[in-house]
């Protein structure tokens, strides 16, 4: 699952599901991960089938990682029954615990207590696994953070924290709202080992988190990884984007998939025949997602009074 | 104290007095022995055995795994009770004052009070939320009683007991429920004893139940407001106006057909809670009794508009008092005596 090509194959899968998914605004408006695909690839290729993810509201990146079917993936998004969720909570909600997906959660910084409840339960239940939890760099100007670190470290808790540092909160470049140097560096009062890596780059990500991981599953409590991404659109697909054309162009310069796809072909081990391969077969999957989902049938309106508890 | 009911008999079952404390511990001590899911999670639960000693002994019963002290942090308590109770386990978590709990909100209505819905039902939340409101000369920021506010979230159930049994029995059916609850207790009961059935008796999530009868007005009322209620009722009994008090105990989902049944028979109806009364306790029941029973007289009583204050003058002028339910009383059953209303 983690060798080069499978993270290409991954990372390419979730582009083309997320342009597919772009071209169909009637579902609403959606928060693309285009750009942070080496974060969530990089960060599943070290989980884990005993492992939960949780995740921040731009989820579409880390369910697709985790491996969750693209095509009910699709459906929920889209608002169809089919949805792992019924299609009730769609963007920024999606979630598939039996799959190793605890759930996204739209709040910023909202899913970080929630990780360490869910990696307490964990903990005193004795099961194998532990929690890894995504959040923005908006998360962390938040106090939740704060609590989420101290006891953490305190209960030496199962729990990898992962920053996908995209470097804006909607508009708000990461310099005028966030006054750490490295965002890892917050971890370290706690003494919970921090590493900043280059998101960008999926075998980065992919070794840190598997270090951590490591560390983490040998009972040595919580670590805190921060990728430096670069996110490709505006904030969603609803949100005016405030970066020029130029700066914009030389953001998508840094595209992780075109990365590891030259790495991968300047050191022989994938011929131009298989990346238009592996090409095509991301936009297959993407079309075939659409399709899948606009077959389902839309959400039940009975569904409102169900599930409410 | 733990006396054994003097009126032991066939008919009565056996009960022991106890304080709120104890009712709660013992609640607590029985769900924790039938369920290793159950946990305790807030501040000062552990040796210290809680703020008004109501986890006293659950530490040294079950150990510091699963009675668990955590920062003065409620945002974390709440939020990492709901990701554990998301998770499997069955936690409740003290805030000590109901004030605080609007630090937790955030993971309590936008993820525990949600979760089942948003993910279809592939998670849920068993998690009890223990609080403490009302006003006992704390001053404006550890005396609300905001069960109103929590009314208004879809998924949450709020209870509210108003005497040692039904803490107990109320507690002990949160503690089963599978989606979140938020159990209120009050201040000024904790000194406050009554007999408790020996025997494990749940009260049911969702059911009021008639205090005292009297044929002339219904008061429909919940946690220390139905003592408030009570000492009215006695004081207008000597003039022949015979009050009808229903407990509320639950404030969601409200038992409307206990109370409509009351005000059918009486005529009148009066809430009265310690809470706001602005989109309150009182506002929601009237209207929805009104829709069950079509016309009535109706009044209302709650704080008045405005911080509560720990000056013992201010606290006891802004809230209401048994004077006050005497005078609404008689404003309902001789409507020429309706007294000025209180603006919300």
């Amino acid at each position: 699952m983690s060798d080069p090509v499978a993270l290409l194959r991954s990372m390419l899968a979730i582009r083309a599901f997320e342009d597919a998914l772009a071209a169909h605004p009637e579902a609403g408006f959606q928060l693309l991960s285009s750009g942070e695909e080496a974060v969530a690839v990089g960060l599943c290729a070290a989980l884990d089938a005993d492992d939960q993810l949780l995740s921040s509201g731009r989820s579409i990146g880390p369910a697709l990682a985790r491996g969750l079917d693209p095509d009910r993936v699709m459906a929920e998004l889209l608002g169809r029954a089919t949805g792992p969720c019924k299609g009730k909570g769609g963007r920024g909600h999606l979630a598939e615990p039996a799959a190793g997906f605890f759930g996204a959660h739209a709040v910023v910084g909202g899913n970080l207590t929630i990780a360490a409840g869910v990696a307490l339960a964990m903990k005193l239940g004795r099961r194998a696994g532990i929690v890894a939890c995504v959040f923005g760099d908006g998360a962390c100007g938040a106090g939740a953070l704060h609590e989420t670190l101290n006891i953490a470290a305190l209960w030496k808790l199962p729990l990898l924290l992962v920053c996908d540092n995209n470097g804006w909160s909607v508009s708000t470049p990461r310099a005028e709202a966030l006054a750490p140097r490295k965002l890892s560096d917050l971890a370290s009062p706690f003494g919970i080992p921090g590493m900043t890596v280059d998101g960008m780059d999926v075998l980065a990500v992919r070794d840190a988190a598997r270090a951590l991981a490591g560390r983490i599953r040998a009972g040595e409590g919580p670590a805190f990884l921060e990728c430096v991404a670069e996110r490709f659109a505006s904030h969603s697909t609803a949100t005016r984007e405030t970066r020029s054309p130029a700066e914009l162009e030389a953001v998508r310069a840094r595209c992780p998939i075109r990365r590891l796809a030259m790495a991968l072909s300047s050191e022989g081990t994938l011929a131009p025949d298989a990346w238009r391969a592996l090409e095509r077969d991301a936009t297959d999957a993407a079309a075939r997602a659409i399709r899948y989902a606009e077959a389902s049938p839309p959400t039940d309106v009975a569904e409102i009074t169900r599930d409410v508890g | 104290m733990s006396p054994k009911s003097p009126a032991m008999s066939a008919e009565r079952p056996a009960a022991t007095k106890v304080f709120f404390r104890e009712a709660i511990a013992r609640a607590l001590t029985e769900a924790m022995h039938r369920d290793p899911r159950v946990i305790v999670l807030g501040q000062d639960v552990g040796r210290h055995g809680g703020a008004y000693r109501e986890f006293a002994g659950l530490h040294a019963a079950f150990g510091a795994d699963r009675v668990r002290d955590m920062p003065v942090a409620e945002a974390s308590i709440v939020g990492v009770g709901v990701g554990a109770a998301a998770a499997g386990l069955r936690p409740l978590v003290s805030i000590t004052y109901m004030d605080f709990v609007m630090l937790g909100l955030d993971a309590l209505v936008n993820y525990g009070a949600k979760v089942r819905y948003k993910t279809g039902g592939q998670l849920h939340a068993p998690i009890v939320v223990k609080t403490t409101a009302g006003a006992k000369g704390q001053g404006v920021a550890h005396s609300q009683s905001l069960e109103a506010w929590l009314v208004g979230v879809p998924g949450l159930k709020v209870v509210a007991p108003s005497t040692p049994a039904d803490a107990y029995g109320l507690l002990a059916s949160a503690l089963e429920e599978e989606d979140p609850v938020v159990y209120v207790d009050h201040k000024r009961l904790f000194p406050i004893a009554g007999w408790v059935p020996d025997a494990p008796v749940r009260v049911p999530i969702g059911r009021a139940v008639v205090r005292r009868h009297g044929a002339h007005v219904t008061i429909a009322t919940h946690s220390y407001m139905c003592r408030v209620a009570d000492a009215a009722a006695d004081r207008l009994a000597g003039a022949g106006i015979d009050c009808e008090i229903v407990d509320l105990r639950t404030l969601w989902p409200l038992d409307v057909a206990t109370v409509a049944s009351s005000v059918a028979r009486t005529g009148a109806l009066l809430t009265l809670e310690e809470g706001q009364m602005a989109c309150g306790i009182g506002a929601e029941l009237a209207y929805r009794v009104r829709e069950e029973i079509g016309t009535m007289r109706v009044a209302r009583l709650g704080a008045a508009r405005a911080p509560i204050s720990g000056n013992p003058r201010l606290e006891s002028a802004s809230l209401p008092s048994p004077d006050d339910v005497v005078a609404a009383v008689r404003g309902l059953v001789e409507p020429d005596r309706r007294p000025t209303a209180r603006t919300p």
